[in-house]
């Protein structure tokens, strides 16, 4: 179908697809149940999640003893694994709501899944500053209620009551822009559903969307509304979360290029996630035709443009430490290199600021086995860098006597296991149960990069084909 | 009196942004336009104007706003003043994070609350005209015979002029 | 926490393991109360029960009563308040009117009240491995002792020191009734003293040393601010010798000449590490020094000459008369050239008083030698066994076995079953000292009272009354302390005329301050002649060092959970007892610290080895391997469960299932005495490794070489200066100075009161009575060594240890660590919860039932004193549960605690000076720190009152905080430390 290629763009959605083919393939998908590899996916995921479920169930039985932490080192894995997993959860959002602002019209195969991240992500993170306290069958009293105890409120100048709402926003928000974004595919999958059940739940969540263009208007306002709304937000979450440690007294930990610096690494983080779970749903699920090498390539270059920040914060963290003559704010930094966890400090360098750079050749960014791989270095090299800055600060702050090491304990690894297991169970079963892609949004650019034959095209048509062809299209 | 109602079917995008202009220049009483996706220009085809949910959206989005400010300034520095690491009871700049958090929670879930109640969206809606892959593949134009004065043919004939894969006619009470 | 409040009630007490039942315990209760109404004042004496039913109008329930008494840890016999809150001892202190302690109370005197709730404790008495009655055994042991007569065999009563006039006057007249002799001896023993002076001053006697006289201090060996003798009273003598502030200020010079680094050499201001070897020639050439400066020609000492000795042998010379010199070796030649330093001085008679000497040590080991020979031909037919353990602690412990299997008759008296008593035929449990009658005269004139606080908990019988009763007499122990006062002691006093008053007085005193019986020691006996020996030959091998840690003494204390816990004041480990090895020493053997050695004795005949981790200590003589008595007692296998239950939670104890490991087999026989010295050991590795429990990772204010810019980043947490600077200028060692600026307005001023503390690191020993004195008032729990190892240990208090070379000398720096309760505290504002927020009079309160355990306030704290529960610490011995003081919560899991400056007792005093409608008075208020300290280090006060000591203190230039560059403004100050040097370059301020 060469002759039908437009001259200007390549097409988003490969293999020439109709509107009903998408439908096919998507839904498809749905009736005909997963193949032997998500059977074995989900076997795996929910081992790893019953390790995190017996783990967690033991420290709170027993007592947040069970964790390696000390009287100098109060915080390491769980806050580590709650950044790390806040930070994955901000790829979604940015899919979803900046791409779509800057109009990058290949989001639309792969936002759906995104979102679907973020919202996973973000209860793998929440469940960790929970199990963290050390009486966790209290932690509501971190929410400002009335109650009889007097007056008795909370305390709004700490972080983590920041951290308390901005999660929960960021959470209700993602959820809610997610589902707006299904309600459309819930209609079709009601549409063309024939079990009597199916047709009620599908029904049910549709809320009677018929497709109606009064409704589709509204709809798309709406969709830029949270679009607009998310973008803020996802950049105040890590924001905040950087202010639990930048408005601390803790040297290594009070810096004040934090909040760009972790949003930075949030996108630079999320996006290798995104690419990891794409590069298995599309070889799993055979949509190779939706999510193609171009979607790969545009995403590993967000990649490079977020770890070149990343790059530049650590440089900048450790100018400034040696800029601002203070001693402790010297030490901190020369003790991450060089002092007993010397070797985290590197293996984050190395995987955060060396491999992206991989990604500047083309020749990498196609090979879909090379850019998993890497995808998958980055990830470990991001949960590495909240390590650092939590974990080894901590260990070593002002009075040399109460210097101290953190190793992890047995419940500490298998929670964080198991908080991959929650993550990927979640997922797994998003991908069996709902739409992984976004039947309406893809519709909308079929046509993209695509010329439509000019035969019995009614006369002063050939202008609205052009605007087709031209004008950003989707769901705007 | 029950209405009857001419539906017609497309498949093109191109198409039903033709037809929806030509019916509507050519005076048709346009019901709607049902499509699998948004497509893009229709509502200026029909004529529709532009949401007012921005409005409400900004007007959450300060009513948030005010309310938490208000409440933290309440609780820390009237309903109980404590001394917190030397900080004045009303430390505003500690305020401001957990402001503007509340204030983006309220503008999103009021814009959508307000979008399902002016759609008319509700869980466990049955949709309002049974329309045959209008969620699939199909463009579906409504036009309704108001008058006497309707002509079905003519109508038919300027959906042929846009490849109309199919007509029928409709009495609304049959929905 | 049930427990706990029907505790407070004072009339509730688990049935577990007690003699009596509940309402017996009431009778017991009302016990003490009665005696608070015959003295009818806050300290009072106690005669006879009264039921708790009928109470006295004194009383009321929840007001504390106190007793005076004399605390029985060690034999320095230091006076004590007992606090009894409803019947219950619950916390000791320092009695400040006493003329001996002044006041202070060591970490082990603060810890006896555990002892007395101890559940391990024996509840009956023990009849060949039964339990039985008294009755019987009266009538078996008076049986026995017949045969025994008949037989014509001897009787020995062996004990330690006794310091109790009653009781040594029983005891001689049950000897004297029965025919026998009094055999003394001490584990840790000074007798070398002793004999010294019978030497040199023809009668064995122990001078009182009064280091408060003396301008030049050398120490040889002896830890006498640490653990020699009496190291209460010494070191309030020795800081009131350092008053920087006082009228005329006075500093000391203290130079310490010692093989391991001990307590008291870190506050020397010069400090020479020597081996054992090498001891006796600096002696004599330092005597052969002094001589030179005093006109006599004398031989020139022997051995190497060491540089340092004609400077020391200069200053103390220009301090003759105020100077001394102190040997803590029990090695005669050493003791002697020491005595000849000190005549040549003429230190006897201003600051080696002879006049009225020290009891503190009475031990004759050649006696014990006479009496092991005597058991070992099968002469002796009974045998008396009180207070010393020879099965643990003397070598050879074990062939005690069969020396006790051929004696008819043994009897031990003692409040635990231990290592001899299970060799006895005959064990008669002795009642807690806090619930029984008896006295100490320790320094001759002054004689301590100990009375009881409480019935005794168990079945038991004081030795005295046991005595009297096989004598014949049944008499109540306080009748005999009365007869025995009324003949010898009142007499000894002109005052009062009526025995009765006088006798009430001391009671409630705690103490009669008598003429001193009369000693004639003759003017020195020339002892040139004799030739002088090393005790220990240096024959290249290794020099082993046995000495008491601060904590276990000779291991008396090992049961107790609060001394096993606390840290070494130098070593900064608890829960074990290592082998110390110089750094040097350590590389050469190629050997860590935590590696299981072998020491191997290749002197003796047949080999002795023992196997103990070792820790590498720098400042320690090469060649030297320090190695502490006391541990790895009978019992403390107790210990085993102590401490949280986890899948990876260790135990406290050792492979052998003891903490710690006996070093007593080392000890060695030394022309009739117990040398605690020996040469030529081999160190064999093992290849185990055995973890051993430091509070400490980093032990220098110098940060890492490869991490800093090398000695230059010294961090200024604490400063210090030389004299010579200091009184150029008094604020020397100052550290950078940072203007104090804030981006708030200053909203919150303290109107009324405002509590802070200013602690003098120049008074400052480290000896950490602090820490279980807080330990003790503020219900802190025993975490067990695994949570110490994985530092989680609960002490509120921490003394923060740091090494750091200045010039020659490797100096220490003790700085207490404790909750600076900050005006703008970092924890306070990350707390989501308000769990933690400041007073009004600027405590930083923790609000235990409101915290939830973010620990966000712990991270952010940068002194790092916030203590976490990481689980329910274990209080399941409820009889245990009745030393928790009732004005103090216990904490539960999860939840944040920390230094409260003792906010119940800031309360009690407010609500006591509203009653009376007055201001709190300053000095009223005295946290348990500042009472337990025996230096006077720590002051506490209100800062806005101008009059107040900690006011004045503020001013002074030596008062700084630490961290101000953070801005926190903390509550709690220190004090620069001064050491008595002449160079200028040993100030912080230059480092």
């Amino acid at each position: 179908m060469a002759d039908g290629i437009s001259v200007l763009r390549s097409p988003l959605i490969l293999g020439n697809k109709t509107a009903t083919q998408v439908t096919e393939d998507v839904c498809g998908l749905l009736d005909r149940g997963p193949g032997r590899e998500w059977w074995y996916a989900l076997a795996v995921s929910a081992t790893m999640l019953t390790m995190g479920v017996v783990a967690v169930v033991y420290q709170l039985l027993t007592g947040i003893g069970t964790w390696g932490l000390n009287n100098t080192v109060g915080w390491a894995f769980d806050i580590t694994n709650f950044v790390f997993w806040i930070g994955i959860g901000h790829a979604g959002t940015l899919i979803s709501a900046i791409l779509f602002l800057f109009r990058q019209r290949w989001r639309t195969s792969v936002n759906r899944s995104a979102e679907a991240m973020t919202i996973f992500a973000v209860i793998c993170a929440g469940i960790f500053p929970i199990i963290h306290m050390g009486r966790p069958w209290l932690a509501f009293w971190v929410i400002p209620y009335p109650n009889f105890r007097g007056p008795l409120w909370i305390n709004f100048r700490s972080p983590l009551v920041w951290d308390m709402f901005a999660i929960g926003t960021y959470f209700t928000i993602s959820l809610v822009f997610w589902f707006v974004g299904l309600v459309p595919d819930f209609a079709t999958l009601r549409d063309r559903a024939v079990s009597k059940f199916r047709k009620s739940v599908y029904g049910f969540l549709s809320l009677g969307w018929d497709g109606s263009n009064r409704t589709w208007l509204r709809y798309e306002t709406v969709y830029l509304l949270l679009a607009g709304l998310a973008t803020p937000l996802v950049v105040s979450v890590h924001t905040i979360v950087s202010w639990d440690f930048a408005t601390s007294v803790i040297p290594g930990w009070h810096t004040t290029i934090f909040p760009p610096y972790f949003v930075a690494g949030a996108v630079f983080s999320g996006f290798a996630m995104v690419l990891t779970l794409m590069i298995i749903a599309r070889r799993v699920l055979h949509f190779e035709e939706y999510i193609t090498l171009h979607h790969i390539e545009s995403m590993s270059k967000i990649i490079i443009a977020t770890g070149g920040i990343v790059a530049m914060a650590y440089m900048t963290e450790l100018f400034v430490a040696f800029y601002s003559g203070n001693e402790f704010e010297r030490f901190a930094f020369v003790n991450r290199m060089l002092g007993p966890y010397g070797w985290a400090y590197w293996i984050m360098v190395g995987c955060n600021i060396v491999t992206p750079q991989l990604l500047w050749f083309r020749r990498i960014r196609r090979n879909i086995a090379l850019v998993f791989v890497l995808s998958i270095l980055i990830n470990i090299g991001m949960w590495f860098e909240r390590f650092v800055i939590i974990t080894i600060s901590l260990s070593r702050d002002y009075l040399p006597a109460s210097w101290d090491f953190y190793t992890p304990s047995l419940v500490e690894v298998a929670t964080l296991i198991g908080s991959f297991g929650l993550f990927l169970t979640l997922f797994l079963l998003f991908i069996r149960f709902l739409p992984m892609i976004a039947i309406g949004e893809v519709k909308g650019v079929l046509s993209y990069g695509r010329k439509k034959s000019d035969d019995a095209a009614p006369p002063g048509t050939a202008h609205t084909i052009r605007v087709t062809v031209g004008s950003p299209g989707g769901p705007q | 009196m029950s209405k009857r109602l001419f539906i017609a079917y497309f498949e093109n995008e191109e198409d039903i942004l033709g037809v929806t202009r030509a019916a509507r220049e050519s005076g048709y009483d346009i019901r709607d336009v049902f499509s699998p996706y948004a497509v893009h220009g229709l509502d200026k085809a029909m004529g529709l104007r532009p949401s007012r949910l921005p409005w409400i959206c900004l007007g959450f989005a300060l009513l948030g706003a005010a309310a938490k400010l208000w409440f933290q300034i309440w609780t820390s520095a009237f309903d109980w003043p404590v001394n917190v690491g030397g900080k004045p009871m009303a430390s505003i700049p500690a305020f401001v994070p957990v402001t503007f958090e509340i204030s983006v929670l309220f503008a999103g879930l009021g814009t959508v609350a307000a979008f399902f109640l002016i759609s008319r969206l509700r869980p466990g809606k049955k949709p309002a005209i049974r329309l045959d892959r209008a969620t699939n593949d199909r463009y579906v134009l409504i036009l309704v015979e108001n008058d006497a004065g309707f002509d079905a043919s003519a109508a038919a004939a300027l959906c042929k002029e846009f490849r109309c894969v199919h007509f029928e006619e409709r009495l609304e009470d049959e929905q | 926490m049930k427990e706990h409040l029907n505790q407070t009630a004072g009339v509730r007490i688990p049935d577990d393991g007690l003699p009596f039942d509940r309402r017996e315990f009431l009778r017991l209760a009302g016990f003490t109360f009665a005696g608070a109404a015959v003295a009818g004042c806050d300290t009072a004496r106690v005669e006879k029960a009264i039921p708790y039913l009928v109470k006295p109008e004194e009383i009321t329930p929840g007001k504390a009563t106190w007793y005076a008494s004399t605390c029985a840890g060690c034999s320095a016999g230091c006076g004590i308040l007992i606090k009894n809150r409803d019947g219950r001892p619950v916390k000791l202190e320092g009695n400040p009117e006493h003329p001996v302690s002044r006041g202070g109370l060591c970490a082990v005197g603060q810890a006896q009240v555990l002892g007395l709730y101890d559940s391990k404790r024996l509840k009956q008495p023990v009849m060949n491995g039964s339990p039985s009655d008294w009755q019987t055994l009266d009538r078996l042991i008076l049986d026995r002792l017949k045969t025994v007569r008949t037989s014509g065999k001897a009787i020995r009563f062996l004990s330690t020191t006794v310091t109790s006039p009653t009781e040594s006057s029983v005891i001689r007249k049950f000897l004297s009734m029965f025919g026998g002799n009094h055999v003394l001896y001490d584990p840790i023993s000074q007798s070398a003293i002793l004999e010294a002076h019978a030497l040199t001053h023809g009668m064995r006697i122990l001078p009182h040393y009064r280091f408060d006289l003396a301008e030049v201090i050398l120490g040889v060996e002896a830890d006498f601010l640490g653990t020699w003798l009496s190291p209460v009273e010494f070191t309030a003598a020795y800081s009131s010798g350092r008053t920087l502030e006082g009228n005329p200020p006075r500093c000391s010079h203290h130079v310490q000449i010692e093989s391991r680094y001990s307590l008291t050499g870190t506050r020397a201001d010069k400090r020479h590490p020597i081996m054992p070897s090498e001891r006796v020639p600096l002696l004599m050439e330092l005597v052969s020094l002094v001589e030179q400066k005093r006109g006599k020609t004398s031989a020139a000492g022997l051995g190497q000459a060491k540089p340092f000795l004609a400077e020391i042998a200069g200053k103390l010379w220009s301090a003759r008369g105020k100077s001394i010199v102190v040997c803590g070796s029990n090695d005669v030649d050493s003791q002697l050239l020491t005595n000849r330093v000190n005549e040549l001085l003429g230190n006897y008679g201003s600051t080696l008083d002879l006049q009225s000497p020290s009891y503190h040590c009475q031990s004759d080991e050649r006696e014990l030698q006479t009496l092991i020979e005597e058991l070992r031909r099968g002469k002796v037919g009974a045998l008396f066994l009180d207070g010393v353990n020879p099965v643990y602690d003397l070598p050879g412990g074990d062939d005690w076995k069969e020396l006790l299997s051929n004696v008819t008759l043994v009897v031990r008296f003692v409040e635990r079953i231990d290592e001899s008593a299970q060799y006895a035929h005959f064990v008669c449990p002795k009642p807690h000292p806090l619930s029984s009658w008896s006295d100490a005269e320790t320094v001759a004139g002054t004689i301590s009272v100990t009375q009881p606080a409480i019935a005794p908990l168990e079945n038991s019988r004081p030795l005295v009354e046991s005595l009297s009763i096989w004598m014949g007499k049944t008499v109540s122990s306080l009748e005999l302390m009365k007869e025995e006062w009324k003949t010898t002691i009142f007499p000894r006093q002109k005052t009062e005329k009526n025995f009765a008053v006088f006798w009430n007085q001391s009671v409630h005193d705690g103490f009669a301050v008598v003429a001193p019986r009369a000693h004639r020691p003759s003017r020195l006996l020339s002892s040139s002649d004799r030739k002088f020996s090393p005790s220990v030959t240096n024959d290249g091998g290794f020099q082993l060092v046995l000495y008491p840690k601060i904590s276990m003494h000779d291991g008396r204390h090992a049961q107790n959970a609060w001394l096993q816990e606390l840290p070494d004041p130098v070593t900064k480990i608890a829960w074990d007892n290592y082998a110390i090895l110089s750094p040097e020493a350590a590389k050469g053997l190629g050997v860590e610290s935590g590696d299981v050695v072998r020491l191997v004795s290749s002197d003796s005949a047949e080999p002795v080895h023992v196997e103990v981790p070792v820790w590498i200590q720098s400042g320690q003589a090469d060649q030297v391997i320090a190695l502490a008595l006391g541990y790895g007692r009978k019992g403390t296998d107790r210990f085993t469960a102590i401490g949280p239950r986890w899948i990876e939670g260790r135990s406290s104890v050792g492979p052998d299932g003891l903490v710690g490991v006996n070093a007593a087999p080392l000890l060695q026989w030394k022309d009739g005495r117990l040398c605690y010295e020996r040469g030529g050991i081999q160190i064999e590795k093992t290849g185990r490794r055995h973890a051993l429990a430091c509070t400490q990772t980093y032990h220098s204010l110098d940060t890492p070489p490869l991490l800093g810019q090398g000695t230059g980043d010294r961090r200024h947490f604490v400063q210090y200066a030389s004299l010579a600077s200091y009184t150029e200028n008094p604020s020397a060692g100052s550290g950078p100075h940072h203007s104090s600026q804030s981006m708030w307005p200053e909203q919150h001023q303290y109107k009324g009161a405002h509590w802070g503390m200013m602690i003098d690191l120049n008074a400052c020993t480290g000896c950490a009575a602090c820490v279980v004195g807080c330990q003790a008032e503020n219900n802190i729990p025993v975490v067990g060594k695994d949570e110490v190892l994985r530092n989680r240990e609960m002490h509120w208090l921490r003394i923060d240890r740091y090494f750091m070379q200045n010039e020659d000398n490797l100096d220490v720096a003790q700085q207490p660590m404790l909750c600076q309760h900050c005006d703008n505290a970092p924890c306070e504002t990350v707390c989501p919860v308000l769990a933690t927020v400041h007073s009004e009079e600027g405590l930083n309160q923790q609000v235990y039932n409101r915290c939830v355990g973010t620990r966000y306030c712990a991270n952010n704290c940068p002194y790092k004193i916030r203590r976490f529960n990481w689980f329910d610490y274990p209080r399941n011995d409820t009889k245990e549960n009745m030393v928790l003081n009732p004005d103090v919560t216990v904490r539960s899991r999860g939840v944040m605690e920390k230094c409260s400056f003792c906010v119940q007792r800031i309360q009690e005093a407010k609500i006591a000076a509203k009653a009376e409608g007055r201001q709190v008075s300053d000095g009223a208020i005295q946290t348990a720190c500042q009472q337990s300290c025996p230096a006077h280090a720590i002051v506490f006060g209100d800062m806005n009152d101008r009059a107040s000591r900690i006011a004045k203190l503020i001013e002074n230039p030596r008062s700084h905080n630490v961290l101000t560059e953070l801005e926190t403004r903390p509550s709690v100050g220190y004090m620069t430390m001064v050491r008595n040097r002449p160079e200028q370059s040993g100030d912080s301020s230059h480092g």
